[in-house]
């Protein structure tokens, strides 16, 4: 059952998402700021990470950024899903290594079609790297 | 017990009034700003204890109608199935739950479903949408609207809107003129949003203005409302009595690059509030309005500085080059450091192989200020 973690500071939000993605299946993990999100992911290894990018104490771009720079979290699928829409922020948060942007208000089977494409795209690159080896 | 409370305030009057006048002022005014002070205090405890008394219920109700949401909408079996959402229905039984009879509730649950409503679209979107419907909370929100409060009233509007509720034009277009700008805000926003043909009718019968502020509001709504008719703004240039609507119909002209609209802005130029001309020629030069420049240049002389200014920066963004040398003498010999800064940016915007000429003319021959003007004009990290 892959790991889902799920950051956002509206816990309307929060509880939507969990309650939608348990019902697909996903084992879901909520943070509601960017501290409790660090603190879950140094303990726990996930697949997927949501988060939102207006966060108290760590906004979502450091949450992107961090993640990417930390060895084993290196290969999380991580989806921005924010009602901030400028370009540049859309760029940065791709540029420190998101994987897809989903602007609020967001579709629910989107959401679904998109993390199940990660998860795909994660498991064809693991079988990929251990063919090689 | 009266009689002796009446000669105590007699009393208290008679030592009163035998004081010195200063201190009989002074004793207003300590009165006066202790009864100010209780009041303030008394509204303020109120206040907290109506809010807390709410959070409590909000507390306590918050998990019944998350519940309610989670089951009926966010787990509904139908959802993904590609069923329309007119044929999807609720559980009546949870629908007709007694709790949500009480107005308190209904309010809570109306806040919860737009909450909800801002986070998705889609299905979910809908389907939130049919719940404030079927439970009947619409009737609600209408009531509000009924009211003469215009706060309540703003309310129902919110919800109206956020639950993409059509209002009729009879309760909707006298609001968009209301005395209360707030009020008035929010009802013409609401138009806007909701009044998918002519979003723009209130336009027609505008006498309030819309202040600077609400425009940006509005220019936001209507820039982002998905499906929302444009129609030609140059028809309120012409015609519009209110100058708020007809100068915000002008940066609507230039957002949406109106060509039509330049004959009718081009009238503009002759009426006599010089605000209304510089925007007038704003709008002009966004345009890229080549058939203007002639008329622009040949007023120019007998325009104030706010209007020169927007002539010059009209004629950088026309950027024909049939102008270059006009510009030139206007960096040269204009007295107003504005005047000769804009000059200087409308000669580097045309960009062209003469422009360039000209420029590198200028800096051999004019003195060293022109030339820190230019040299300043010409950095790329300072927006014209």
């Amino acid at each position: 059952m892959p790991n889902i973690l799920v950051i956002d500071d509206d816990d309307i939000m929060l509880k939507a998402i969990k309650n939608i993605l348990n019902k697909d299946g996903f084992n879901v993990v909520t943070a509601t700021d960017g501290k409790e999100a660090f603190d879950l992911l140094d303990h726990t290894i996930f697949d997927i990470v949501i988060t939102d990018l207006m966060l108290p104490h760590a906004n979502g771009l450091e949450v992107v950024g961090r993640l990417r720079h930390n060895q084993g979290n290196r290969n999380v699928g991580i989806i921005v899903v924010s009602s901030v829409g400028n370009e540049e922020t859309i760029t940065e948060a791709f540029r420190l290594g998101a994987d897809d942007y989903l602007k609020k208000p967001i579709m629910a089977g989107e959401l679904l079609m998109r993390i199940r494409k990660l998860i795909a795209n994660k498991n064809s690159k693991t079988q990929f790297v251990t063919k090689k080896k | 017990m009266w009689n002796d409370l009446a000669n105590l305030l007699f009393l208290a009057y008679e030592q009163f009034s035998l004081l010195p006048l200063f201190i009989e002022i002074a004793l207003i005014l300590i009165f006066v700003a202790v009864m100010a002070t209780l009041i303030a205090y008394g509204s303020i405890l109120f206040r907290r204890y109506n809010s807390s008394v709410y959070n409590k219920r909000l507390a306590h109700l918050s998990p019944i109608i998350e519940d309610l949401i989670t089951e009926q909408v966010l787990l509904n079996e139908n959802l993904g199935k590609d069923i329309p959402i007119e044929e999807i229905h609720f559980d009546q039984k949870a629908l007709s739950n007694k709790i949500f009879r009480k107005p308190a509730v209904r309010q809570i649950l109306i806040d919860t479903l737009i909450r909800y409503r801002k986070n998705f679209r889609g299905e979910v979107g809908e389907l939130l949408r049919k719940l404030y419907i079927d439970m009947n909370l619409v009737e609600d929100s209408f009531a509000k609207l009924r009211t003469f409060k215009w706060e309540t009233k703003i309310k129902a509007l919110v919800e109206l809107t956020q639950m993409d509720i059509p209002i009729s034009d009879s309760m909707l277009l006298p609001l968009t003129n209301s005395v209360n700008p707030t009020l008035r805000a929010a009802s013409r926003n609401a138009y806007i949003q909701l009044s998918k043909n002519e979003p723009f009718k209130f336009f027609d019968v505008a006498t309030e203005p819309i202040l600077p502020w609400d425009q940006m509001e509005m220019f936001k709504i209507i820039t982002t409302t998905k499906d929302i008719t444009i129609p030609n703004f140059s028809r309120w240039v012409s015609y519009s009595n209110n100058k708020s609507i007809v100068v915000f119909c002008l940066k609507l002209i230039a957002y949406y690059d109106q060509q039509t609209a330049i004959p009718s802005v081009l009238e503009l130029l002759g009426t006599k509030d010089h605000r209304f001309r510089a925007e007038a020629i704003k709008c002009l030069g966004k345009l890229s309005a080549e058939i203007a420049e002639e008329k622009l240049v040949s007023m120019y002389t007998s325009q104030p500085v706010n209007c020169q200014i927007e002539t010059l920066k009209a004629l950088g963004r026309i950027a024909s080059g049939k102008h270059l040398e006009f510009l030139k003498n206007e960096f040269l010999f204009s007295n107003n450091f504005d005047v000769q800064m804009n000059a200087a940016r409308a000669i580097i915007r045309h960009n062209s192989q003469i422009s360039r000429l000209m420029l590198n003319e200028i800096m051999e021959t004019t003195n060293e200020e022109n030339q820190l003007i230019i040299r300043h004009c010409q950095n790329p990290l300072i927006k014209y």
